[in-house]
């Protein structure tokens, strides 16, 4: 436990020490691990996030996140063992504008099969989309994302240095984007891991963006291994900096289906 | 070149060759003080580039430079030796599992059967008992370390033929067939059910994947006796063969008391088959694993009838089905024990990223606390398995009859290795008749390295 704290403490100095960045739409908030989803088998998971204290105005034709629920369906569908393939279907839930379709995307995903034996976990994620321009001022963005991660005992990190690049909006001249996410976390027990994730984006490669404007979220969450079947996640996140949401509630939950492991 | 660092090992390797020869109970010595003659079988342990397939070699440690290692064929009742050359730079130790021998030859260093240096040699003389398929391989520990022990391709069939009186009667048969079925590749992966565990990117039978290994030729009507060993150090197995079906004979080398028929055979790790098969549904058949993942990675055979033609075809089947049960005696007849013994088998997480730590009755080997076990009495294990995970438990030296599984009452089915599934009981009755220590055990490898082994010691 002593070392858990001393871990987060640490985990902190360093986040405190990077100069923070811009940020996702936050319909997603999640640190991916290495594992894809084994074949013949579908994860279908919700992703709900509510914005407790966000933006408020509009700001270049986008409407405001505060007070706003963000539902988001993504259906994964195993391949192989190294592949998988998954499917957003985003959604914004506002008092007075119900239920309003954002967009979809799609995300295959490779990774370093465990036979390899390499000693941290490795795939890649690219992950390309519309989103209307109500909610987000690019319209078609691309994503890749490499992940990298690593199960030691009761510990367990992911890095996420995922590069981001509009192809339809006023963002496609800022080029490649950085956004980074972090996740560490410990078992507590067989059932309940804890941990810190953390999320940001600092703006173009070639021009990171000023504290100001960087968006950085920190998230302490907890997992639930309650069934294999099933996948939980929670966390409050708090945002520090001027262009991030300040405080936001995620929740995941996921079922997996598997059918014909005989055949 | 001689060192003097490898003389003096030598020299010791000798001198403890010569105490265990002498510390050897007269039944596990070779007749006539015949030790230094020659033996009658020779194994040596060494490194190996091992071709599963045309383009998949693997590097392992393996008996004889082959695998599975030589078929041994020794008679129940007649002394053999055999020579033991451990050519590999860690000590080693081969267990001839199934057999009722002493501790000096049994081959487990939790009894006190000494380890072969790495670089010495060793003969070690028994008298095997029973007859049946049993086996041999390699019982040093793995630890974490995925290219020891049972990970390896250290293993092979010991048949001890029937000296005389009632043994197994297989009937007429026209041909006899060896299974060994082993998985390769082996990796650290999450189970399902969040612990670490082991899987495997490859699996052969007789050290071969399927498609890349010779068929068995069969023509219709033929009897063919199938002894099969799954030599996994941790994955059980189920085997099918299409449109066929297994008429058990004995189980773990002892006949069984019903020979029942059944679709498919189930073996644990370590356990073995004897079952015959009348070819009666001409074709090209694959010979495998009823599960495809397996059976894709190379757990299967083709078994080929004279004149057929095509692609081998495999199973479809929709349940995995095995139930000791029905090779029991129709009237179960349950004698009472003198001693009862409970074995609670439990798991402490110690991490998604780590293996569980394995208990019996609440502590770990070496810290495990076994009753001691009294000669001439029959002792009632009640094996209770409070965990998420099946457990191959597996007797050194003795077997055991099954008496009841989950509370259904049964007899005439004896083993030494009995699984034990999740949140189960299985009770069986031991007569106590091999004294010196008797090491009980979860045969999957991870499972003893992280603690399940007890040693019982008789009073």
């Amino acid at each position: 436990m002593k070392s858990f704290l001393l871990a987060i403490v640490a985990f902190a100095a360093v986040i405190a020490a990077i100069p923070a960045a811009r940020g996702q739409n936050n319909y997603e908030i999640q640190v991916y691990g290495s594992e894809t989803v084994a074949p013949k088998t579908t994860m279908v998971e919700l992703h709900s996030n509510f914005t407790v204290d966000g933006q408020k105005n509009v700001v270049d034709g986008m409407e405001p996140d505060n007070h706003v629920e963000h539902e988001t369906v993504e259906i994964t569908q195993g391949i192989n063992d190294w592949s998988e393939v998954g499917f957003y279907i985003f959604t914004s839930e506002k008092s007075g504008q119900g239920v309003q379709w954002v967009g979809d995307h799609i995300r295959p995903r490779v990774r370093v099969p465990p036979s390899w034996h390499w000693p941290v976990g490795v795939s890649l994620s690219t992950e390309a989309g519309y989103q209307r321009a109500k909610f987000a001022p690019d319209t078609w963005d691309w994503e890749i994302r490499p992940i990298i991660d690593k199960t030691s005992g009761r510990w367990y990190w992911a890095v996420n240095p995922a590069l981001e690049r509009a192809w339809h909006g006023p963002d496609v001249k800022l080029g490649i984007d950085f956004s980074p996410a972090v996740k560490i976390s410990y078992d507590f027990t067989k059932q309940i891991t804890g941990g810190i994730e953390y999320y940001a984006d600092y703006g173009s490669i070639t021009d990171i963006a000023s504290l100001h404007d960087q968006q950085q979220q920190i998230f302490p969450a907890i997992d639930l291994n309650v069934s294999p079947n099933w996948e939980i996640n929670f966390g409050v996140g708090v945002g520090p900096t001027a262009a991030t949401d300040h405080w936001i509630v995620k929740g995941i939950i996921g079922r997996r289906f598997s059918w014909g492991k005989l055949n | 070149m001689t060192t003097r660092r490898s003389f003096l090992g030598g020299a010791a390797v000798t001198a403890a060759a010569a105490a265990l020869q002498s510390a050897l109970p007269a039944s596990a010595q070779s007749p006539a003080g015949q030790s230094f003659g020659a033996p009658d079988y020779n194994l040596e342990i060494a490194e190996l580039d091992w071709e599963l397939a045309a383009h998949k070699k693997i590097r392992t440690w393996a008996y004889n430079g082959q695998i599975p290692g030589p078929l041994l064929r020794v008679t129940e009742g007649k002394p053999v030796s055999i020579e033991i050359a451990n050519r590999t730079d860690h000590p080693e130790i081969v267990h001839w599992h199934g057999q009722w021998i002493p501790v000096a030859a049994d081959g487990a260093a939790e009894e006190g059967s000494p380890m072969i240096p790495a670089g010495a040699s060793t003969r070690i003389t028994f008298t095997p008992r029973p007859a049946g398929l049993h086996w041999y391989h390699t019982h040093a520990p793995a630890d974490r370390n995925l290219s020891r022990g049972l990970y390896t391709g250290q293993f092979g069939v010991l048949q001890v033929a029937p000296r005389s009186g009632p043994g197994l009667d297989p009937g007429h048969y026209d041909q006899e067939q060896f299974i060994v079925l082993h998985d390769w590749d082996p990796y650290y992966a999450s189970s399902d059910d969040g612990s670490l565990m082991v899987n495997y990117a490859s699996g052969s039978i007789n050290g071969r994947l399927l498609g890349h290994g010779e068929p068995i030729p069969v023509r219709p009507g033929q009897r063919v006796l199938f002894q099969v060993l799954n030599a996994s150090a941790t994955e059980p197995h189920w085997l099918s063969l299409p449109g066929h079906h297994f008429q058990v004979l004995a189980l773990d080398g002892a006949p069984v008391a019903t020979q029942a028929t059944v679709p498919m055979l189930r073996l644990g790790p370590a356990e073995r088959v004897t079952a015959i098969v009348t070819m009666d549904h001409p074709g090209v058949w694959v010979l495998g694993e009823v599960q495809r993942t397996f059976r894709d990675a190379g757990i299967g055979i083709v078994v080929e009838y004279a004149g057929a033609t095509g692609e081998p075809q495999s199973t479809k089947l929709e349940h995995l089905t095995w139930d000791y049960r029905v090779f029991g005696s129709p009237t179960p007849a349950i004698h009472k024990p003198d001693l009862t013994i409970p074995l609670v088998f439990t798991s402490r997480f110690k991490g998604h990223g780590a293996l569980d730590q394995w208990m019996i009755n609440g502590k770990s080997y070496p810290r495990t606390q076994m009753p001691n076990l009294h000669a001439g009495l029959r002792h009632r294990l009640v094996f209770i398995n409070h965990s998420t995970d099946n457990h191959p438990v597996h007797l050194h030296r003795h077997n055991f009859e099954l008496v009841s599984i989950s509370g259904v009452p049964l007899s005439g089915v004896h083993k030494d290795v009995v699984v034990v599934d999740a949140g189960t009981t299985v009770e069986a009755d031991l007569i106590a008749d091999n004294p010196g220590n008797t090491l009980f055990h979860c045969h999957q490898q991870d499972h003893m390295d992280m603690g399940f082994m007890g040693v019982f010691r008789y009073a």
